[in-house]
This record gives C-alpha cells, structure tokens and sequence, in this order.
C-alpha cells in the first residue's frame, strides 16, 4: 500500500534539473509575440486610439482594438452562481470605450519580439477623457459618487439572518463589537502568467498552451467566444509556477491570445512580465467586517451579527464573489451559533478586479471572528481556549447544517471530532505551558485560533486509467497541477490497488486532448475527488484483469489476485500474466477474441482501460484545524518575530504525508505574508502604489520561524471513499488571527491589531503607553 | 542598434551568439541558446529564480546584459545537473521537499550549489543568508533549508 | 519589461570611460554592477542611448592601503569589499553596513561606486561614507575632484556627480582600532531600511569616550549625521542611560521621509531606538577591541 506513504515526488526530478516546461519555456516556428497594453488611468473615456504609428514600426504584426473583435462577441462571463445578478458588471476583453482600473487591456500589439512589442506601445496614440477614480468601497457607495457602471457601484447587498440575533444580542451577558480589515493582496504566484496559441487554418485547429485551473471549462468557455466547437480546440496546461486561486479565471487574455493566433494564423505568444501581472491578476481579500459577538454568563457564545464590506475592483469576473460569499456562509466557523446574521455588501471600485486567493473569505472571516473571540474572552476574563472550548460543535452533532450557503451549495460540516482535535491541538503544542512574557526587553505572546475550512467542492471529476502492452500505466486525469504534487499522489492511489510501483505510473493532466471532461483544480479538490475517481478506476482495472485472466486461464475470480503488476493464482509462486499480457488480450481487434459469429460489437474488447466519472458531494468536506503561535514584540519599535509556529487538523486521511505537511507549511508562508507584509496599495488616484516585487512584499527565508505540524486521522468522511479531506488552505487560512491574537496577548492590547498588515508602524500605535 | 557577437563559455561549451546590447543575459540563455531551466520570476532583481553564476560568482541573470558575458565563464541549473540523475543538492531537496511547482527551483538549486562551493560546512544562518535573495512562493523554504543542512552534513560525513 | 534600445560600449581604461562619456554626451550613462541601473532600463524607468560599461576596468577595482588612507576603486563589488580583511580590520563600519546591502547574488555583482553614485537615500553606503567623512574622487576629461561625502550626496538618486565624471575612487582613513555597528529596521531583511543607523565608537584608555560618530540613514534624503549627540557622549562612559540621555538631542526635526506605509511620527520613533542600538553596539565592539 502506498496510499499514506511518505514519498519524495516524482515530478521533482525534471524541475530540480531545470527541465521543467513552462509556458515561456516553449516556442514555434514563426512565433510572433504578442503585448497587452493596457490602461494607464484608473477611470476614463476612451475617445479614439491611433495605431498607425505603431504599425509603421518594422516587426510590428498588428495591432489589434476592441474595434477588431466581433462586435457580438459579449463580455467573459462569470461561470458561478453569485448572490443576485452580476452580469451588469462583467469584463470585455478589450475595453469598448471606457476603461475602469489601471492595467484593464486595450489593445493587444504583436511583433517579432516582446521588445519591439513594448517600443510600439509607446506609439500607440490613445485620446483618454478622464474620469474621477474610486478607491474606496465606503466612497463608492455614497449617493453622489461617481457611477464605474452604469448599474451603480453597489453589486450586491445581501446576507443572511438565523435563529433570533436581536433576541440573543438583548439578553447577551456580555458583547464585544470590534471592526476588522483585511487588505488587498494576492496569490502572486512565481511565474507570471503566459500563453500560446496556435492556429491550423486549414483543419480550422486551435491549440492553446498556459495554465489554468480549469482547462475544459475554459476551452468550453473560450469554444463559445470563438465560435469554434469545442473539439477543434486544445487547451493544454504545460508546468505552472504556482496557482494559490488565481489562475482559474477566464481573464481577457485567454481570448485575445487566441483571437490573435486565429486572426494571424500564426503561433503567438504571451508573457506577461511582473509589473504586468500586478495589475492584470486578480487581487483578493479587500474586506472589512463590523462584528458583534455576544455570550451569556457561562462564556456559551449566543450570536454573531457581522457587516461584511468586499471591494471587488473594477469588474466582476468569472469568479464572482465568491470570496465574500465564503466568507458569509463561514463566519460562524466551528463554534454552535444559531443566531446568525449578516450582511454583505459587494462594491465596485476602479481598482484591479478580484477573485480567489488560496483560503478565499477563509482567511478573511477567520481573522475577524477569532480576533473578536479573543476580546470576548478578555472581556469576560475567561481562557482563550476555554472559550472556545465550551463553544465548538460537538462530534455528536455532525453532520452541522450551517444554514447558510455559498454558491448554491449549503454549508454542511459533514464530519469530525472538533472538541478532540482542540484538545488534541492544545497539548500537542503546550498551550498551557507557561513562557518567559518578556526576554531583552521584547515581549512575548502567545495566540490560537480555531476554524473549519471546506475542500472537494465541485460537481464531478473524471478520470481515464489505461494499462499498455507492456503493462505501463498512465493516468489521465481531468485535474491539474501547479505544483501541488498530483503526479506523485495519484500514482501512489493506483499504485496502492493495482500494486504497480509509482515510477512507473505516469500521469497525465490538464490536457482536453486527453479526456473529454475535466473538473480541474481547485478549493483542494484533487485528492477528493480525482482521488475517488482514481480509486474507482483502479479497481475497474483490477477487475478487468482478473476477469480476463479468469477467462482465459478458466480458473474461478475468487482463486486469482492481482500483485506486482501481474495476475497470480492465489498459492502458485509464479504469476498468470501481467498486467501487459491482459492488455494485450483485451485490445480491440485481437483475433484470439474475435470470435465468430456475430460478436462485431466486442463489449469488452476497449483495452485494459477505464474511464470513471464521479459526482462530487454537495456540500464538500470539512476540515477542522487549530493554529497556534509565539511571538516576540518589541514595545519600541513594533517589530515582532515569529518564534514558532504549529498547525493541527484532522484530514481524515493523508495519501501522502510528505506533501501534507509541505502543503501546511507554505499555506503558513502565505498566510504570514498576508499577516505581515503584502498589499496591494493605491493611490487616491487609483494608481497602483505597490506595483514591484520591491514594494511588494512576500517572505523570504528570514521571515519564516520553524513550523510544526499535527495532522490527525481520526475522523473519515463518509462522502469520498479515500476519506480525504483536502489540505491545501488549511495554512494560509488562520495565520492572521493566530498571529493577531499573540501580538495582542504580547502586548495586553488589543487596539491597533485589527488591521491587516501588521506593520511595525501598526503594531508599535498598538502598544499600550505604559509599555512605550 | 548595433548588434553585438558575444563569445563565452556556458556549462563548459563555447558559444558565440548575436544579441542586441538591451537583451538581458536570461534572456539570452533562454531565447537563444536553449537554456530555459534558468527562469524570469520578475525581470527587476528581486525574486531571484534567474540566478546563475558567472566567473564563480551568483549572479543575477535578469540584472545582466548578454553584452556583458563576453569571455564569461557561465554555469546555469543544466550544467549544475549530473547527466543523469540528481546532484546532491537536487537529491536533498528532493528528499526533504523543498521544491513544490518548481518556478524558483533552479534559482535555489544555483544559490545553494555556490555555497557548497565556497563552504561545504555552512551553520543554518549560513544557509539562511545565501537563500535570502530567492523566493519561494510555495514552499515556506523550510524544506530547502531542511535539505541545505542535510547536504553539509553528507559533505562533513564524506570527508 | 524590456529596455528600450541603446548602444553599447566597454571601454578597457578609464580615460577610454572618459573620452566616451564626453564624446556621447548627456544621453550617455555609465553602467557598475547593474543591480539598480538594469531594473530601472527594464521598467523603462531610464532611457539612456548609450550606455558605458564600467566592468572591464581593472583600475577601478582595487582595494588598496597607502599610509593610512584606503582606496577603495569605485568598481570594488559589494562581496569583494564585504570579504575584504583589509575592510573589516581598517574599516568595520563599511563591512557591517555591507552585511545590510541586498544578497549574496546582488552583492557579487554590485559595486561600492554604484551604490554611493546611485544615491538611494535608504542605501547603507552613504552613511558608512559621511560616518567615515570619507573622500570621494572623481574623475573626467578635465581632471580631478575630489569631494568629501558630506557635499557628495545631495538628495534623493542626487550625488555632486556632474556630466561627464565617473566616481573613480573612494578614499577612507583607516579606522583600526574603533568599534562599528550599522543598525537598521527594514520589513523584511536585506530590503532597504526604514530607518538605519551607522554608529563608530572609540575608546580613551580609561574606557571612556574618545570619540564618536553617529549616522541615521533613510530618513530624509540624505544620510543624518547627529554630532550634538556623539558631542555629549565624549569623555562619558557608556551605558544605556548614557546613550539614552545624549540621544534626547537628537535634532528629530531633520527627519523629512512621510509616506503613507512609514509616517514621519514612526520614523522619529525608531531613529533614535537604531542609534541607541547602534551606539551601543559599537561601543560594545570597542570594548571588545581593547580586551
Ligand atoms: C534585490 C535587491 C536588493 C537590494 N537591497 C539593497 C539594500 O538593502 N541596500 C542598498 O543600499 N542597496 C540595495 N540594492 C541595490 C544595490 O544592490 C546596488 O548595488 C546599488 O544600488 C547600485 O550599485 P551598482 O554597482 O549595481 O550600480 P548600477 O546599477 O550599475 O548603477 C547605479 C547608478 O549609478 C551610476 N553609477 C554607477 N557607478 C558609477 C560610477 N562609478 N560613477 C558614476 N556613476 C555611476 C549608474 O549610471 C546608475 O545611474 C538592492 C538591489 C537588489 C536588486
Ligand atoms: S527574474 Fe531575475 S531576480 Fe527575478
Ligand atoms: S517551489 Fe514554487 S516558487 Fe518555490
């Protein structure tokens, strides 16, 4: 069984030698490249654009405007239900005659190099009529603020009400109100984004090469804006630099490479450098939340009333609002809450778009409640984790309907021992241990928090397993990878059923030419549901063998096993056939089968291969997890220092401990970028303040204290039949009130720390006076 | 623009190439000789994945012009690799999982392989600082750093 | 994020450098290390039509002691300075304040002359040279200045460079016996500061202070230099009270640096906790030196 092992990745080898083969790794004969321009203003009309310059520059290919592309051809829409209508918000590829964030495309130049590319833009002549830019969501909304659409700037406003809040908040013992605020920031993943496309005119073929999430969807998404059938299209996902939630988009780019490819019927391509990327990727987060918390006198917490705010840039994009809405249907979090209210407000602003950043409205809504729990406690003089404690969904009550629900689907806790993970989580870090509070004049605290993070979200999953003549496997899958290690982890599933060593089992992914439906990549998907698929299909392999191998050999089903890629008799020391043998037997047109008369439909003569489709569970599968942390402050300057860090969770169960834990302890990295330093800044004017990786700030080895890890298995949940839950959020998703709540305990304070990024300018005004 | 030939020696090949004086030395690796193991994370000095060195020294392939390589001697991840197989830097991180998507990889793969050529018994801090100018997006770096120290202990037990 | 065109020239002396830089005129602009110049071409930032390279001059790169003044070659690179033993026994200021400027793979390719010509006022090097009131030599086809660091930076990426001079040299007492500390508070390490202090210390015989020096750098934009302070800590014996008082004359109203992300509130805040920290580490050093 290799299920559960701790294995190295076989993907490693190729990138460790510098052999990976990314986007901009690879070319074409007579490949031109291509370059967005894109607007310099955050809000303006756009009266006329004259190329013509441009075009006279030797190399140049074309220029092409939102003139060139058809004019029926309607704005990318957003492929997920969304509370209320969005569609007044969407994006065109190309900005028609207004552009409503600085970065929005207006063009698309082509040349024989990127070089050339960038000298034509700066002759490109653009006549802009500007507009007042928007900045804030609160400005956004007042009733004399300039209109970014014409549908107003308020997008959504909507929530939810559960059980009695106005009843609960009268009778509380005790309430606590705090704001939050959590700013701007991305995925920001190391490779920028990049495409190429080729166009074969004659047989009217598309190939198209870059990263997405979510080939089939976008190759069906692009199909319709091209009027092209889906088939005629090939989407193919090369190695990706890393996703974190940002890559699943349809972003304008991935039509206007294609259109341009199509329209040249040449190769192009795109490579979006960085200071590009900055203002073209999603951004995510931007949001503020007013919560109220109460409890009664036994420290038992009896409502959440909360205001979300979410700025959502300039566009609605394919991702909808999914982040506030997560973070809406979440709020409660592990804890019994049954007055629950809400209200969101989504807003437009000229700003960059936004969508998913790994734990989307996770991260958000985790740091504003577990911060306003910690405050309750003070208020009460209670135990942090005693609060909490006498506050989680206890095992006997799972599965927990939440009440509310995200994109359609109810949030259903379906399964898990919350109470024994805290405890579990508690003792495994020392909790209770007492510690130094101060040390060279630095202070020192310690925080936790406590959450529920969803993974195996989506419909379906499929999966395609095929043995060859010489007993190789290869898996294609519908999923992709950017890097979280699926080659490795669904070889190990096929490995573990149908005993074939993981070297030899190749996977094959993000690729429509190779299977006709694909989910891809997402929310922590893979292992829940490709890994189901997976386990399916390894079995219909391993049945199809013993059944062939029954029939040919005449010997019962129950006598033969399947072991070390063959199929043995069970007592006999030497095997039946291999696994290559079967396959041989079984493909199409043998003659050994081909028995006469009239068996022309052979049913079974479709090679040892086996496609398997699977339903994902409505509500997904819930994870619980508690981090904790200790950080060092220093009262004079606001500079603090993470010490250690600890992340505990059950997930059922682990396919691959090695990659669990790496997936934790980068999840950690970007939640502590996202605690500490990252934001993406704007100006009044709407430009873009932070628009370097010198300005923007991730973290590097310095900034990253040594993590531990706790990943139980304790509760299987019954919706997958591997018992996973997904990993990948589990890091990032509490870092900010892990961190937050240790600075406040360092500090016994609590001012100052509800705005995210905990500068040490922030920190330092959140000292008390006595201390300083 | 003039365009310039430019000899040098990359992974131990001589190669003599025409390049424009604005193309920088990645770019040159990657467009015209081949070499795309060496990647652009940023193009502005910062993220560090383009690393490779020059003359024995890290350096930053983005910060560099092909212009200036005339008479270097280069060495980037594909000349770091062993024909076959993995070296022991690449056989650690690979052991301790310090490479996730694998963007920044050969970047840290060449910081590391010139630390162990200048100190094959670096402490932690060490380490620490000789990574400081790469990032890693995905993997937190504790598995490189993790890596790093097993590779100077498998040095130290060598000798 | 590629350059706009420029030609391209390497000259293999200085006064080839020289002719160059006077023939090509003001479009011209001559290229060190790179590591702040190649950023600014690829964000087309700067736009010069030629560019001088200085890498394949070997005068301008050596480190070298005459009596007691050291010449360091505007050239020298970052690594080459900070490994220096000459540097660190004659002059620890610079090798501390080095330890601070970027990473490894910046530092082998940038040089001391790039840094101090590029004028960054959170940049380590201006500092360590105003602490040093080092010289600085430049060179043209008219001849030789030579101007002290503290009329060399002027402001923000403003140096007395004129048009048509190359930073050549970099001339520096050596400072054997003095304990150094270059202090700095960046968000993230190896990143320019937010406030930084460079401090010297020597000792009398009794322990005392004999003399000090005491910098605060990217604050304003130009480095700081805060002699009422040192002025107050002569002939004192150190200690965090000592140190703590003279800083109260710290003049904060030189601070100018306002930003949105660091106020000028919290930059007067942690100048002073830097040179606290600077100074007695420094002087710590110098104890060290005289055990
Ligand atoms: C990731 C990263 C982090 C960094 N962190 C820091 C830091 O913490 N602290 C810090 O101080 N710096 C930092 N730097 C910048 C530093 O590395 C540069 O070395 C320095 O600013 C410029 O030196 P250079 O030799 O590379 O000069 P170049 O980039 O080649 O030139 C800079 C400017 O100076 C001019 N110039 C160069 N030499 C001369 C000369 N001899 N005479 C006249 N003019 C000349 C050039 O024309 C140009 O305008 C960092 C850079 C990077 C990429
Ligand atoms: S690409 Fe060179 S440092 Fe980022
Ligand atoms: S492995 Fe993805 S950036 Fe390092």
């Amino acid at each position: 069984m290799t299920i559960g092992a701790r294995i190295p990745r076989v993907e490693d080898a190729r990138f460790l030698r510098g052999e990976g083969r990314y986007v901009a790794d690879l070319a074409m004969p007579f490949m031109v490249e291509a370059y967005v321009l894109r607007s310099p203003y955050p809000h303006a009309i756009i009266r006329s654009i004259d190329a013509s310059e441009a075009l006279k520059l030797e190399g140049v290919e074309a220029v092409f405007t939102a003139a060139d592309v058809p004019a029926d051809l309607g704005p990318i829409v957003c492929r997920i239900p969304t509370h209320g209508d969005l569609s007044p918000y969407l994006q065109h590829p190309l900005a028609q005659d207004r552009v409503r964030y600085v970065g929005e495309p207006i063009a698309v130049i082509v040349a024989k190099s990127r070089a050339i590319c960038e000298d034509a833009a700066e002759l490109v002549e653009i006549d802009f009529d500007p507009l007042p830019a928007i900045t804030s969501p609160y400005r956004a909304i007042e009733p004399n603020a300039e209109p970014i659409h014409e549908a107003g700037n308020l997008a959504g406003d909507w929530g939810f009400d559960l059980g009695n809040v106005e009843e609960a908040l009268k009778s509380a013992a005790y309430t606590v109100q705090e704001s939050f605020s959590v700013q701007r920031h991305t995925a920001m993943p190391m490779e920028t984004r990049g495409l190429l496309a080729s166009y074969d005119r004659g047989r009217n073929l598309l190939e198209v090469h870059g990263a997405t999430k979510v080939v089939h969807t976008n190759r069906n998404m692009l199909a319709g804006m091209l009027g092209m059938s889906e088939q005629d299209i090939r989407l193919v996902e090369p190695d990706v630099g890393g996703s974190f939630g940002a890559r699943g988009e349809f972003y304008p780019e991935d039509f206007l490479i294609p259109f341009a490819a199509k329209r040249l019927c040449k190769p192009v391509r795109w490579i979006e450098d960085r200071v590009e990327h900055f203002g073209a990727i999603n951004h995510s987060r931007d949001s503020d939340f007013v919560v109220t918390v109460a409890a009664d006198e036994n420290g038992i917490i009896t409502a959440f009333d909360v205001k979300l705010v979410t700025d959502m840039g300039g566009y609605i994009r394919t991702h909808g609002d999914v982040v506030p809405s997560h973070a809406a249907a979440c709020f409660p979090g592990p804890y019994k809450v049954r007055n629950y209210r809400i209200n969101t407000k989504t807003v437009m602003t000229n700003k960059t778009p936004t969508g998913t950043y790994r734990a989307p409205g996770m991260f958000e809504a985790n740091f504003a409640r577990e911060r306003a729990i910690d405050r309750l406690a003070d208020k009460m003089g209670l135990e942090r984790a005693e609060l909490r404690r006498r506050n989680l969904i206890p095992a006997e009550m799972m599965p927990w309907h939440v009440g509310t629900e995200s994109v359609k689907r109810p949030t259903i806790f379906d399964s898990g021992d919350y109470p024994a993970v805290f405890e579990k989580a508690l003792a495994g870090y020392g909790w209770d241990a007492p510690f130094e509070r101060e040390e060279n004049g630095w202070l020192r605290g310690r925080g936790l928090c406590a959450f529920v993070e969803p993974s195996g979200l989506g419909a379906f999953e499929g999966v395609r397993l095929e043995v060859d003549q010489r007993g190789n496997v290869t898996i294609f899958s519908g999923s992709s990878n950017q890097g979280q290690g699926h080659e490795t982890v669904l070889a190990q599933i096929v490995s573990s059923i149908i005993d074939v060593p993981v070297e030899k089992i190749a996977v094959r992914h993000g690729d429509t030419g190779i299977i006709t439906f694909g989910g891809g990549t997402y929310a922590s998907r893979t292992a829940v549901l490709c890994g189901e698929a997976l386990y399916n299909a390894s079995h219909g392999i391993r049945d199809k063998a013993l059944k062939t191998a029954s029939a040919k050999f005449n010997i019962p089903v129950e006598e033969l096993e399947l072991r070390e890629g063959a199929v043995w008799q069970a007592g006999k020391n030497e095997p039946l056939i291999t696994l290559g043998g079967i396959a041989r037997i079984l493909m199409p047109g043998n003659p050994e089968f081909l028995k006469p008369p009239s068996d022309k439909n052979i049913p079974d003569h479709d090679g040892l291969v086996v496609t398997s489709y699977i339903r994902g569970v409505p509500g997904g599968t819930w994870a619980f997890a508690v981090h904790i942390a200790d950080v060092l402050v220093d009262p004079r300057t606001g500079e603090t220092k993470v010490e250690k860090y600890f992340v505990a969770c059950d997930v059922g169960r682990q396919l691959n401990p090695l990659i669990v834990e790496g997936q934790l302890i980068g999840g950690v990295a970007q939640g502590l970028g996202g605690t500490f330093l990252e934001e993406l800044t704007y100006s009044e004017d709407g430009q873009l303040t932070t628009g370097t990786f010198a300005d923007y700030m991730m973290p590097n080895v310095y900034n990253m204290p040594p993590v531990s890890t706790l990943v139980l298995e304790d509760v299987k949940p019954e919706g997958n039949v591997l018992g996973v839950k997904g990993v990948g959020e589990i890091g990032p998703s509490g870092v900010a009130a892990a961190i937050g709540n240790a600075i406040a305990d360092a500090l016994k304070s609590n001012t100052g720390l509800n705005i995210l990024p905990f500068t040490p300018e922030r920190v330092l005004s959140a000292v008390p006076t006595v201390t300083r | 623009m003039t365009l310039h030939q430019v000899s040098f020696t990359v992974n131990g090949k001589k190669v003599s190439v025409e390049v424009e004086p604005r193309q920088t030395l990645a770019d040159v690796l990657r467009g015209q000789l081949g070499l795309t193991g060496t990647h652009l994370g940023c193009e502005h000095g910062v993220c560090g994945a383009c690393t490779i060195i020059v003359n024995g020294e890290p350096a930053r392939g983005c910060l560099m012009l092909g212009v200036q390589a005339e008479g270097a001697e280069i060495l980037t991840v594909e000349g770091a690799s062993p024909d076959e197989g993995l070296s022991l830097i690449q056989e650690a991180l690979r052991e301790f999982h310090g490479l996730q998507c694998g963007f920044c990889t050969p970047g840290m793969v060449m910081a590391l392989h010139h630390l162990f050529s200048v100190n094959t018994s670096p402490t932690e801090e060490e380490i620490k600082e000789a990574i400081s100018g790469q990032l890693c997006r995905c993997t937190g770096y504790q598995g490189i750093v993790n890596a790093a120290k097993a590779v100077a202990q498998r040095l130290q037990a060598q000798q | 994020m590629k350059p706009a065109p420029f030609e391209y020239f390497a000259p293999r002396t200085l006064d080839e450098a020289l002719d160059l830089l006077e023939s090509e005129g003001s479009e011209a602009r001559v290229i060190a290390g790179g590591q702040s110049l190649v950023p600014m071409l690829a964000l087309r930032l700067a736009r010069p039509e030629v560019l001088i390279d200085l890498n394949r001059i070997p005068e301008l790169s050596r480190i070298r002691q005459e009596g007691s003044t050291i010449h360091i070659g505007a050239m020298t690179r970052q690594a080459h300075a900070l490994a220096s033993s000459l540097v660190f026994e004659q002059l620890p200021l610079l090798h501390y304040g080095l330890q601070n400027v970027g990473h490894p793979p910046t530092r082998a390719r940038g040089t001391l002359g790039g840094s101090l010509s590029h004028a960054d006022p959170a940049a380590e090097t201006p500092a360590v040279m105003l602490a040093y009131k080092a010289d600085m030599v430049l060179k043209s086809k008219q001849g030789e200045r030579i101007i002290p660091a503290d009329e060399f930076t002027l402001g923000t990426f403003d140096t007395a460079i004129e048009p048509g001079e190359i930073l050549a040299e970099i001339r520096v007492q050596a400072k054997p016996n003095e304990g150094a500390a270059l202090v700095e508070l960046s968000r993230r390490k190896g990143d320019f500061a937010m406030a930084s202090a460079a401090a010297r210390v020597s000792l009398a015989a009794d322990g005392t202070c004999a003399e000090a020096h005491l910098i605060v750098g990217a604050v304003a934009p130009v480095p700081l230099r805060f002699d009422a302070v040192t002025d107050a800590l002569k002939g004192q014996k150190f200690s965090e009270a000592v140190v703590r008082e003279a800083l109260e004359l710290m003049d904060l109203e030189l601070f100018e640096f306002d930003n949105e992300d660091i106020s000028l509130e919290y930059r007067r805040k942690i100048g002073p906790v830097m040179a606290e920290r600077a100074l007695l580490q420094a002087f710590k050093r110098a104890e060290g030196m005289q055990k």
